[in-house]
């Protein structure tokens, strides 16, 4: 099977993936108790009030024509062209605004901790594995395995708030919160992350602001990932090092530096590159935690905010587009790999 | 009613450990990766072993309020201080356990019971059938998972089993596919295919032959399992969709513990918290040095 | 393999982790210095100005509210919308900063009124020369259309403050009696129509930016976002919103505020940053990130803040409560009067006060908070932990030690109202102490509890209120309210109720709302709890912090 056919399957592969999951949490909502009329009347509501509510949210219609008009609106190109969002529905909670903008508005949040976050545990995990690699068997393999292993067993939250208090509170070094110092202006919206869109701008003082802000929630989930990461490197080096051409480089006399960067951690790039890939798709569970943590105004929290006023079209959009995010990931990465690695086409 | 179930299952895990010990003993010879693997028993037989005898070793009720003064430090009377209403930590450290041990040991249970038939029955059948379970379990795994465990547990209210169910849909996926690529490389050796070509039925086949071999990378995705299940707990609870307030749980002290950081009371977060790291820990521990144990490549 | 080659390495990895951390405190510190340079110029001479008048200081407040939808009259129906219109906007009467009764109503918009003896027809005289967009005068057209606008949006909005508060079913019609004369033909007597004219739901719309239709949030453009009239002494500069929950939100000073001859507002700017929780909060403000903190710091946060020379903690009254309520329709035992007076006499107020809220909550006897009018301590003849009572009245009913009364309490579990799984709690161990009752605790998150309520399911909850207007009369009601679901209902009560909102005879309101309270005591349909204080944590140079019964922050009174 050639590269193009393989990618071409692949991607038609996804769509059947991602139709059962609009169904899936279409569904999953309905069955959620909990009436998102309801949450609108905080004190005193009568019937009639209520009903009005029901119509303006779409609720009295059939189950049938809810789906039909939640598929419908996510297939509209002319909307997604219109809008640069897909039509995800109205959010039931305000009532009048679009999902797909909310979830646009909140996604560059929850990218930038994302990606910082796996810059941090890449970096760590990466140079600590080829360290422990290296050390096999002694006593500093042994502690990095274990810092490996301990990291990953701490919550989330635990290990953020001892960060914001040692680093935030009394060190002062940092902000306990929030993406920018509450008296700076957020830098001018091209891209929405914050670090990016300060340089691009020219501005040094925002970006340093706004770094202030990102550094203690990566570094949160960037430990604990790091762990992962450390692990999957020494295993994979491990194996690496055993294979002939590994020796056969050694013995031409080449540097010890130059045999572990450049032939055995190439080798063993491709599993820790699929691990990047599908870390990246799990690292929105310790989104949730760390943006409730860190008051991050990202993604994580909006999805644990819309389930509290069971806001159905909220959730289901958001779910979806995440969903499509994963998908994504795991089609380049999967790409990446046969295009890397020959033999995975066949 | 919560001392005799923990009397029988103290009783039941004494009889696996009395079968199990002397495989341990082989293990201790595998070199370091078999010591791993006997402390992580050791560490989880101790956190189970606490919380079975607690009942009769905890020094006041872990839930009555005032029974010393609001939040004061560990001290002679109270080892691990008290919480913001008095309640004694030391107590509640003792009996917090429980609720994490029963969702994880649930959820894992259900995840294994659910995860391997599917896993074995799909990927041995093939074809149509297996891509289309694929399909499924690939939707699935796309999903966010602490979302689903937070919709579901929603749902359900709280409650121990539903945590459990609610993370154990999360974590099928992960069984599913590790059984699928063992018996998708299984299914094709020789002596497979011999058994077939001699007529043997496919229930046999799977049971007698594939599934042995299938075994040890299922125990160290079990083992992750426990770890992870157990760290969700936590993040649930964290999100308010715990158990109720009047059952001691480490989840609950963790989360209601946060609050009292800031002002400088480290005791009520730091204790749950060990026990919760030290509990994750322990299956991670298992989890791998079994792994490695088991990857013949990296004997050397 | 040479043992010195993984040291290195690893020492290596340490000392660039080291270094960068380093290197980027020190960068971060010396950029900091050299870009901002230019600012702290700005900001020493504002410090200098201050120190003479607060002429361009900026506070930063942190806080946990955020908008929830629209900050638009015909809508908004909480607390942090309503805090920020009222900065922004005004109403024609107001109550008066540091009010312990919430009924001293001061000129605001109007500058005198006065009612018929009947208390259904209501005339304001309005202030002149008060300038909305474009210069335009504020007059009595306006105010007509804000409440006609208000009451003609109420099937549209049907969530919204004008018809929770039924502003369709008091107002008949606004009449225009002269360019600057307004007058109200109210459908019956209600005294307590100041209240409702000075709540957020009655400020002054401009017409130019009131559409008879709701305003929403327009990204990009404070002005559009809001159809208010800035008479307030503040504008609406900023609002950002993402995904549904607040970004910041500033306010600047209003050029063309009527009131500035009085220096208000002090504080020239004000900028608003929202935090997840109490937690995250407290940790802002230890931080030193932001200058004020209100709404929400947990109790152990705050008497741990006391003794910090950084802050400064502010008290004051409170008028949000909780009640106890039971689902009267679920039969025996709940249908006996004497099961109910039981329960609610094993109950231990101070217990819970003190240990959960650690004293910054009081006991509450009657469904009026203290201050307020009508105001009684009805609920202490049952006393606390009162288990002679209980057992008395249980052993009639045939429980006893050995037959306990069984029963669920419900509370809500994901942080709607302040504690609730701590309180909980404690309600269980009272009411176990007694002896003679057995509680099951259950929760469920916001949305199924309420639904839980709606269903009528839950055997006791517990429940919470805060006002929107301060009046006895927009409490008394809590007794016997419809949409509580305890399905009890008391035509004497009623008839009280409404004898006292049509009469301003203060003795006369005092008496019937201390009869429909000695009422409830006998029925316990609904039994207060507590009554929760109000709190605000400042940097120490902030002053102007105003904690009165209104619960409203008066930003334009406070100077940094």
């Amino acid at each position: 099977m050639g590269l193009r056919s393989y990618v071409i399957t692949r991607i038609i592969l996804t769509i059947p993936t991602l139709l059962l999951l609009l169904t899936a949490v279409f569904v999953m909502m309905r069955v959620l108790p909990g009436d998102p009329v309801a949450l609108h009347f905080e004190k005193k509501a009568t019937p009639e009030t209520m009903e009005q509510m029901r119509h303006l949210l779409g609720l009295d219609k059939p189950l049938w024509a809810q789906y039909a008009d939640y598929i419908g609106g996510i297939v509209d190109i002319g909307y997604l062209l219109q809008h640069g969002y897909p039509n995800l529905g109205k959010s039931m909670q305000t009532t009048t605004e679009d999902v797909g903008g909310q979830i646009f508005s909140a996604f560059p949040a929850t990218l930038e901790l994302a990606i910082y976050s796996m810059i941090i545990a890449s970096v760590i995990g990466i140079l600590l594995g080829v360290a422990a690699s290296k050390a096999y068997n002694s006593v500093w393999d042994h502690l990095i395995r274990g810092f490996g292993i301990v990291t990953y067993a701490i919550p989330v939250f635990f290990l953020g708030i001892i960060l914001q208090l040692v680093f935030g509170v009394y060190l002062g070094w940092f902000r306990t919160g929030l993406r920018i110092s509450p008296t700076v202006q957020p830098p001018a919206h091209i891209t929405g992350l914050y670090t990016i869109d300060s340089l691009l701008e020219g501005n040094l003082m925002k970006f340093v602001e706004s770094f202030k802000s990102l550094l203690l929630p990566s570094l949160t989930l960037g430990i604990i990932l790091s762990g992962v990461f450390i692990r999957l490197t020494r295993t994979n080096m491990l194996e690496t090092f055993r294979l002939e051409f590994v020796t056969a480089a050694k013995a031409r006399g080449l540097k010890e530096s130059t045999v572990t960067f450049g032939y055995a951690l190439r080798n063993a790039f491709l599993p820790i590159l699929t691990m990047v890939g599908l870390q990246f798709a799990l690292l929105l569970g310790g989104a949730i935690l760390t943006e409730t943590t860190f008051s991050w105004p990202g993604l994580g929290r909006y999805i644990v905010d819309r389930i509290n006023f069971r806001d159905y079209t909220a959730i289901q959009g958001a779910v979806v587009m995440f969903g499509l995010f994963v998908t994504l990931v795991s089609l380049v990465v999967d790409i990446l790999y046969a295009y890397l690695d020959p033999r995975i086409r066949l | 009613m919560m001392e005799k179930k923990e009397m029988s299952e103290t009783k039941v895990k004494r009889s696996i450990l009395a079968r199990l010990l002397p495989q341990l003993r082989s293990l201790s010879k595998r070199g370091p990766s078999g010591w791993m693997v006997i402390v992580g028993i050791a560490i989880v037989a101790a956190l189970v072993t606490m919380t079975a005898i607690a009942p009769w070793i905890a020094p006041h009720d872990p839930n009555k309020a005032n029974v010393g003064p609001l939040r004061s430090p560990p001290s002679l009377q109270f080892p691990m201080g008290t919480t913001a209403l008095g309640q004694d930590m030391f107590s509640r450290v003792l009996l917090g356990g429980s609720v994490m041990l029963q969702v994880s040991a649930i959820s894992v249970f259900v995840c294994f019971l659910v995860g391997v038939p599917i896993g074995l029955f799909s990927s041995y059948v093939g074809g149509n059938l297996d891509k289309a379970i694929s399909l499924v379990i690939d939707a699935v795994y796309a999903f966010p998972g602490l979302v689903i465990a937070i919709a579901i547990a929603a749902v359900l209210g709280p409650g121990v089993i539903n945590m459990a169910l609610s993370i154990a849909v999360v974590y099928i996926p992960s069984y599913f596919r590790i059984v699928r690529s063992q018996v998708l490389s299984i299914k094709e050796l020789t002596y497979v295919e011999a058994a077939r070509s001699i007529g043997a039925k496919w229930y046999t086949i799977l049971l007698r032959y594939v599934l042995p071999n299938v075994v040890p990378s299922i125990v160290t995705v079990l083992t992750v399992n426990f770890a992870d299940a157990v760290l969700t707990a936590a993040g649930l609870t964290f999100i308010g969709l715990g158990v109720s307030v009047d059952i001691p749980d480490w989840g609950y002290d963790l989360t209601k513990g946060r609050e009292l950081l800031s002002s400088g009371g480290w005791w009520v977060i730091t204790f749950p918290g060990i026990m919760i790291i030290l509990l994750a820990l322990g299956f991670t521990f298992i989890g791998e040095g079994l792994s490695e144990l088991l990857n013949p490549k990296l004997e050397s | 393999m040479s043992g010195k080659t993984e040291i290195a390495i690893v020492g290596l990895v340490l000392i660039v982790i080291i270094l960068s951390s380093g290197t980027m405190y020190y960068a971060t510190t010396a950029i900091n210095n050299i870009s901002t340079l230019s600012d702290q110029v700005t900001s020493l001479q504002s410090a200098l100005e201050s120190k003479f008048a607060s002429l361009e200081t900026t506070l930063v407040v942190g806080t946990t509210d955020s908008v929830e939808l629209t900050l638009d009259p015909a809508q908004a129906y909480d607390y942090f919308g309503w805090n920020i219109m009222q900065q922004v906007g005004d109403t024609l009467v107001s109550v008066s900063p540091g009010s312990s009764t919430g009924a001293d109503f001061v000129p605001d918009l109007a500058t005198s009124w006065n009612s018929s003896s009947d208390l259904a027809t209501w005339d304001f005289n309005l202030r002149t020369g008060v300038k909305m967009a474009d210069g335009v005068e504020m007059n009595a057209t306006h105010v007509k259309y804000s409440f006609d606008r208000a009451i003609a949006l109420e099937p549209s909005i049907p969530e919204g403050a004008p018809a929770g508060l039924g502003y369709d079913q008091i107002i008949n019609r606004t009449d225009v009696l002269g360019t600057y004369k307004i007058r109200f033909v109210l459908n019956f007597p209600f005294s307590p129509f100041l209240g409702i004219i000075a709540c957020r739901a009655s400020a002054i719309v401009d017409p130019k930016y009131a559409p008879m239709a709701q305003v929403n949030y327009t990204a990009g453009d404070a002005r559009a976002s809001t159809p208010l009239a800035f008479v307030g002494p503040y504008v609406l500069s900023k609002w950002d919103r993402v995904a549904g929950r607040d970004m910041e939100i500033k306010i600047d000073a209003n050029p063309d505020y009527w009131n500035t001859p009085s220096g208000y507002p002090k504080t020239k700017h004000i900028i608003f940053k929202f935090y997840s929780d109490a937690t995250a909060l407290r940790l802002a403000i230890s931080a030193g990130d932001v200058d004020m903190a209100f709404r929400q710091i947990s109790a152990n946060d705050i008497l741990d803040l006391q003794t910090n020379p950084n802050v400064k903690v502010w008290y004051g009254s409170g008028s949000f409560i909780q009640y106890f309520c039971f689902q009267t329709k679920l039969g025996f035992p709940f249908n006996d009067v004497r099961a109910r007076v039981a329960i609610i006499a094993a109950l231990n107020r101070s217990a819970v006060t003190q240990t959960v809220f650690l004293g910054l909550a009081k006991p509450l006897y009657s469904i009026i908070p203290p201050g307020m009018l009508g105001h009684t301590e009805a609920f202490e003849t049952l006393g606390d932990a009162n288990y002679t009572l209980t057992k008395s009245l249980l052993n009639q009913l045939g429980y006893n030690e050995d037959h306990k009364f069984e029963f669920q309490l419900w509370y809500e579990s994901s942080g709607h109202y302040p504690q609730s799984a701590e309180q909980a709690l404690l309600y269980k161990q009272a009411l176990e102490g007694s002896g003679v009752i057995s509680v099951t605790l259950k929760n469920a998150d916001w949305a199924s509890y309420k639904l839980n309520r709606d269903n009528e399911i839950m055997d006791a909850y517990m429940y919470g209120w805060y006002p929107d207007y301060v009046d006895p009369d927009d409490y008394s009601f809590l007794y016997w309210g419809a949409w509580l679901h305890t399905n009890y209902s008391n035509a004497t009560q009623v008839a009280l109720y409404d004898q006292a909102r049509a009469t301003t005879n203060v003795t006369l309101r005092a008496e019937l709302y201390a009869e429909i309270d000695d009422m409830a005591v006998q029925q316990c349909s609904v039994a207060p709890l507590y009554v929760s204080g109000a709190w605000a944590v400042t940097k120490p140079s902030v002053f102007g912090i105003y904690l009165d019964i209104t619960q409203d922050m008066r930003y334009w009174l406070i100077s940094k």
